[in-house]
């Protein structure tokens, strides 16, 4: 089979309908071929569209509560470090041959632990900044816009969400990169009024982008969102292109 | 519409639902109960759907959401929206425990009679909801000869040889009609892009 033969079956494929042979083919294929692989993305969201045509349902609120009790356990399983004793002298058993081994692995072990340590420092940030978010959203009150790009906004998208005292926070991603010098800018629109500036932010190499905000009292009524790009220091008012903006929140 | 409150409406996929896997992730148990609460009740549609049967669905359901639990780290946002990864996994392990069902031949038979039902429902009840709306109004614009392949592919979780038999038709036949109705039926989800994220 030639890949255009192997393009033809990923429709099939996404609705699981493939014969076993030519599943287990199209599954070789496709851990070689990323063209396929992305194909076969689209082709999924395609499929899962079709739940959207069914009748949904209530589930029994017990499976909620089994859900979460097995989640519990799994926390509390994990919390518990078991202690197993040490050997005494392991090494001494391998004689100088041994000591060498101990002392590239140890090595090893520390460079592996520094790499480690800064990888772990970005993700607990990006964990902690989830966390606070999906603390914002699930509070009481909470409100949530999501913002689009605009044709120079590059297919940047945004999300942000408040609270009824104006605690907010913007979470952005697919933000193109700035020059030296600029940063994106927050801003609230009420009507026809002038639009009142907040916080400037810079997106990581990624492209991701985070910022707490306190929103203006008179920011809570309807407001619109939108992001601009502005010296880094930020502006009181927009000079900048319009990157990402909403609709009202009601 | 751009705004929403996000415990009154879990759906479309939202880049909130990327956060909450991320918390997931993270082995923070709220954000298990909000994607719950979200998307519970269309999974369980799904799943009953497909299984015909309360407690398999149920028991299913309880899977699918522990496996987010455990693999929330796999999902890949740059390959799709959550509730792709979501109803993908959903899909998958119901075709599994339905595929092992020794009363298999009877669940199917009662999902086929169930798909006039479920489409015509579902465009009766298009007001209540919009992309429900949007799915069976695509459903309706696609041949017979070509959905009911699709439909049985999808809820009944049969093969394209399967299918071939059940319909008595020729499994190249069969083939391509489901691959000329999936194109159809994304060009016609596409239309509503916005809505589906396509």
């Amino acid at each position: 089979m030639v890949h255009d033969d192997y393009k033809e079956m990923i429709p099939a494929r996404a609705l699981s309908a493939l014969d076993a042979a030519e599943a287990h083919a199209l599954n070789e294929h496709l851990e070689n071929c990323a063209e396929c692989r992305k194909e076969l993305d689209e082709w999924q969201a395609t499929a899962a569209a079709l739940a959207l045509g069914t009748n949904r349902s209530d589930p029994s609120p017990k499976v909620r509560e089994r859900i979460l009790d097995e989640v519990r356990k799994d926390l509390s399983e994990s919390n518990v470090v078991p202690f197993r004793s040490t050997p005494r002298n392991l090494w001494s058993s391998f004689g100088s041959l041994g000591a060498m081994a101990a002392a590239v692995l140890f090595t090893a072990l520390i460079v592996g632990i520094v790499v480690l340590w800064r990888q772990n420092n970005a993700m607990r940030t990006q964990m902690e900044q989830s966390r606070e978010f999906v603390q914002l959203v699930t509070s009481p009150g909470a409100r949530v816009a999501e913002l689009k790009s605009s044709a120079v906004g590059a297919g940047a998208i945004a999300t942000v969400a408040y609270d009824s005292s104006g605690h907010a926070m913007l979470v952005a991603s697919k933000l193109p990169s700035l020059p030296q010098g600029k940063a994106y800018q927050l801003w609230f629109i009420v009507g026809n009024k002038p639009p009142m500036p907040g916080k400037t932010f810079a997106p990581d190499n990624n492209g991701q982008g985070v910022l707490k905000e306190e929103m203006p009292r008179e920011a809570l009524n309807s407001p619109v969102f939108a992001v601009t790009v502005e010296p880094s220091a930020g502006v009181p008012a927009p000079t900048g292109p319009i990157y990402l903006s909403s609709s009202a929140v009601n | 519409m751009a705004t929403y409150i996000l415990r009154l409406q879990p759906e479309p996929a939202q880049e909130s639902d990327v956060l909450l896997l991320k918390a997931i992730a993270a082995r923070d148990e709220a954000a298990l109960a909000l994607l719950y609460d979200h998307y519970g009740r269309i999974l369980f549609g799904l799943l009953m759907r497909i299984l015909n049967n309360r407690e398999e669905a149920e028991d299913v359901l309880q899977e699918v959401f522990l496996q987010v639990w455990r693999k929330a780290g796999d999902f890949d946002e740059s390959r799709g929206r959550p509730f792709t990864w979501l109803v993908t996994l959903a899909r998958s392990r119901a075709i599994d425990r339905l595929r092992t069902l020794a009363s298999r031949e009877r669940v199917a038979e009662a999902g086929a009679r169930e798909v006039s039902e479920v489409i015509s429902d579902a465009a009766t009840d298009a007001l209540k909801s919009e992309q429900r709306g949007l799915v069976s109004d695509a459903l309706a614009k696609l041949p017979d000869e070509q959905k009911r392949p699709i439909m049985l592919a999808y809820f009944d979780g049969l093969t394209q040889s399967e299918i071939a038999t059940r319909l008595g038709a020729p499994l190249g036949t069969v083939k391509t009609r489901m691959r000329t109705g999936m194109i159809r039926l994304r060009e016609l989800l596409a239309g509503q892009g916005e809505s589906f994220g396509f």
